[in-house]
């Protein structure tokens, strides 16, 4: 079985990716390899990690491109590509208090679930334990013996807990909704997730992950030189955000604190036609959501408000 | 004119980083820029802002700049300057500009930066001070300050946090006699923003110590990035000053001036408090705290304030 974790930098997808490792080789008597992507340390940030597991040792330790779960800690990382990540009778494993309409999506409201328990939403447990419900790899008691071998002691008790209710709330536990959900999966094709040979993988090819995704010069272009044009963006920073600033422009009054103080420099002037500051903008390709600017805001004109709720309005 | 939110620069020179949410250090390097203008020519080694301004094939620097080996900000700083002398291609208006981390100035890269100084090369240092090597995941630096919890100096039963005191990186660099030195926070922008442009226009060797929170590493929520800065210097763990070298200000030794010098400090538990990186903390540690500040406090007032033109 192998899976992919997508979420971001701080929500604990690495733990729960070699939590999984660990629940297959301490207790399931399989191996296993987890790790995360590599990149400069910080939170907020899109990342991926990955586990694999198999019958036999594991020789290939590149990037999946392909699994048969993949996971999402978080909503807004789900986007139209997901299909291109499954194989063949795969499932996307979603944090989404919602159902889906497709039968490969399941969704797990792992926000809410760990909120219960923990009083702020911790999703990575509740996908484990959900993984536990929908495959023939590892059990709920293996995941109960890797979340014991991989968190520490203090955080141990909850985590277990977080475990066995998204168990249930999955159909481990045999809940009539959960499992009609289930049955309504393996009839659109689904099959229950099952181990299969590391050289299978080798087998179908799979290759890494691409990390040069869009730009809009050719790289060998870039080879040439060492030297390229300063501001030369190619990707965006917009998918970093939770909240957004929204500006009331009847309450400023033009102070520029939150132009000053902005770490990354979204906030801008607007200038009339002579020049003059009209009023102060957001650049929401690049603003990362920090709210520095609605705390620096003396006239409190500045309010953070949340993404999605934004984005449904 | 002097430069303010109001007269700075439209231009955005640090744009499109990857640096966290709320990064002090970002600031700093966004701001400073803005002060110098684009015939900067900036160089940074390994650290935060080399790793989230520099994501091959992508350049969040809009302002000629290059990463350095990590030990040779300094060297590379001169190196850019004499080749752009002898080449006859330094603009007017082009400050040669180093941005390193506290890891990079006050540990690995104090030696390049005491050659440089030496020779009274004619870059602008800039140190934004985190207080611990961030971008490889918080390690304790010497500018650590006493307490504070990180991967290398963990917080336990026996020991709280970082057992070794802030190095005195500011006394370092002015031991040398450099032109002009100052210590800044982000939380004071306009302080910042003035001793920047003092700085661009000082010819010879400057250093800016600029302290620049983390919200990762220190533990406080992102939007409390300036607050943080600014209650570091209300409870005096941190200060704002100036020094002019015997060059610039005419008195031997040179002549220190503390900017703030308040009669009574801000309390220092709520400035712990609000940071993860303190939890380990009991009252002996808070006591310690604010006897070494009070310690250097004395100094800083006896020694500049004596020698020099005194505090505001």
């Amino acid at each position: 079985m192998e899976v992919i974790w997508h979420a971001r930098g701080g929500q604990g997808a690495f733990t729960a990716a070699r939590a999984l490792g660990a629940a297959a080789a301490l207790s399931g008597g399989l191996h296993a390899l987890a790790f995360p992507t590599f990149g400069p340390e910080r939170r907020g940030a899109p990342m991926r990690a990955y586990t694999k597991i198999a019958a036999s040792p594991i020789g290939d330790r590149s990037a999946l491109r392909q699994a048969d779960v993949v996971a999402y800690l978080d909503e807004t990382l789900f986007d139209d590509g997901w299909e291109a990540e499954l194989k063949p009778g795969g499932i996307v494993l979603l944090n989404a208090p919602h159902p889906a309409a497709d039968p490969r999506i399941v969704c797990v409201d792992a926000d809410a679930i760990s909120a219960e328990v923990l009083g702020r939403p911790i999703p990575n447990t509740v996908l484990l334990g959900a993984i536990a419900a929908l495959s023939d790899v590892v059990t709920l008691e293996d995941v109960h013996e890797g979340i014991k071998a991989t968190m520490s002691v203090r955080l141990q008790e909850a985590n277990l807990r977080i475990a066995d209710a998204a168990f249930k709330a999955v159909g481990g536990g045999g809940s009539a909704r959960a499992s009609q959900e289930l049955d309504a999966r393996v009839a659109a094709g689904a099959r229950p997730v099952t181990v299969h040979d590391a050289s299978e993988a080798a087998r179908q090819n799979v290759t890494r992950t691409p990390y040069l995704r869009e730009t809009f010069a050719l790289p060998e272009d870039f080879a040439r030189s060492t030297c390229f044009t300063g501001g030369h963006l190619v990707s965006e920073n917009a998918g970093w955000r939770s909240v957004r600033p929204v500006l009331d422009e009847t309450v400023c009054t033009l102070c520029l604190q939150c132009y000053l103080l902005c770490p990354d420099g979204t906030i801008f002037k607007v200038r009339d036609e002579e020049g003059n500051v009209e009023r102060v903008a957001v650049d929401f390709a690049f603003c990362k959501g920090c709210g520095v600017c609605a705390k620096a805001c003396p006239a409190g004109c500045i309010r953070m408000v949340p993404e999605r709720k934004e984005a449904r309005a | 004119m002097s430069v303010n939110a109001r007269t700075m620069t439209d231009e955005e020179f640090f744009y499109g980083h990857k640096a966290c949410p709320g990064c002090g250090g970002a600031l700093a390097v966004r701001q400073a820029l803005k002060v110098l203008g684009p015939y900067a020519v900036a160089a940074l080694p390994a650290g935060c802002m080399s790793a989230t301004g520099f994501n091959f094939p992508q350049m969040a620097f809009g302002v000629n700049a290059m990463i350095t080996p990590f030990a040779a900000t300094a060297a590379v700083l001169s190196g850019i300057e004499a080749g752009l002398r002898a080449q006859g291609g330094k603009p007017d208006g082009c400050t040669v500009v180093g941005f390193a981390g506290d890891g990079g100035t006050a540990d690995i890269g104090l030696q390049a930066l005491s050659g440089a100084i030496d020779r009274n090369d004619d870059i602008l240092y800039v140190c934004y001070d985190n207080e611990a090597y961030m971008n490889t995941g918080i390690q304790k630096s010497g500018l650590t300050p006493f307490g504070a919890a990180t991967t290398t100096t963990p917080a336990g039963a026996h020991e709280h946090g970082c057992l070794t005191q802030k190095k005195a990186l500011f006394d370092i660099v002015c031991a040398h006699g450099i032109p002009y030195a100052a210590t800044a926070s982000i939380g004071h922008m306009p302080d910042f923003l003035r001793k920047m442009e003092r700085a661009r226009g000082i010819p010879g060797t400057r250093f800016i110590h600029v302290l620049a929170p983390c919200p990762v590493g220190w533990g406080f929520p992102a939007q409390d990035l300036v607050d943080v800065a600014r209650k570091a210097v209300d409870t005096g763990l941190w200060y704002l000053a100036e020094y002019e070298g015997p060059a610039v200000s005419g008195v031997p030794g040179g002549a220190f001036k503390l900017n703030r010098a308040p009669k009574s400090f801000a309390l220092v538990e709520p400035y712990l408090a609000c940071q993860r990186r303190f939890a380990g903390l009991d009252a002996a540690d808070v006591a310690a705290i604010e006897a070494a500040r009070d310690e250097r406090w004395e100094l800083m007032r006896s020694r500049w304030i004596a020698n020099g033109e005194g505090g505001a």
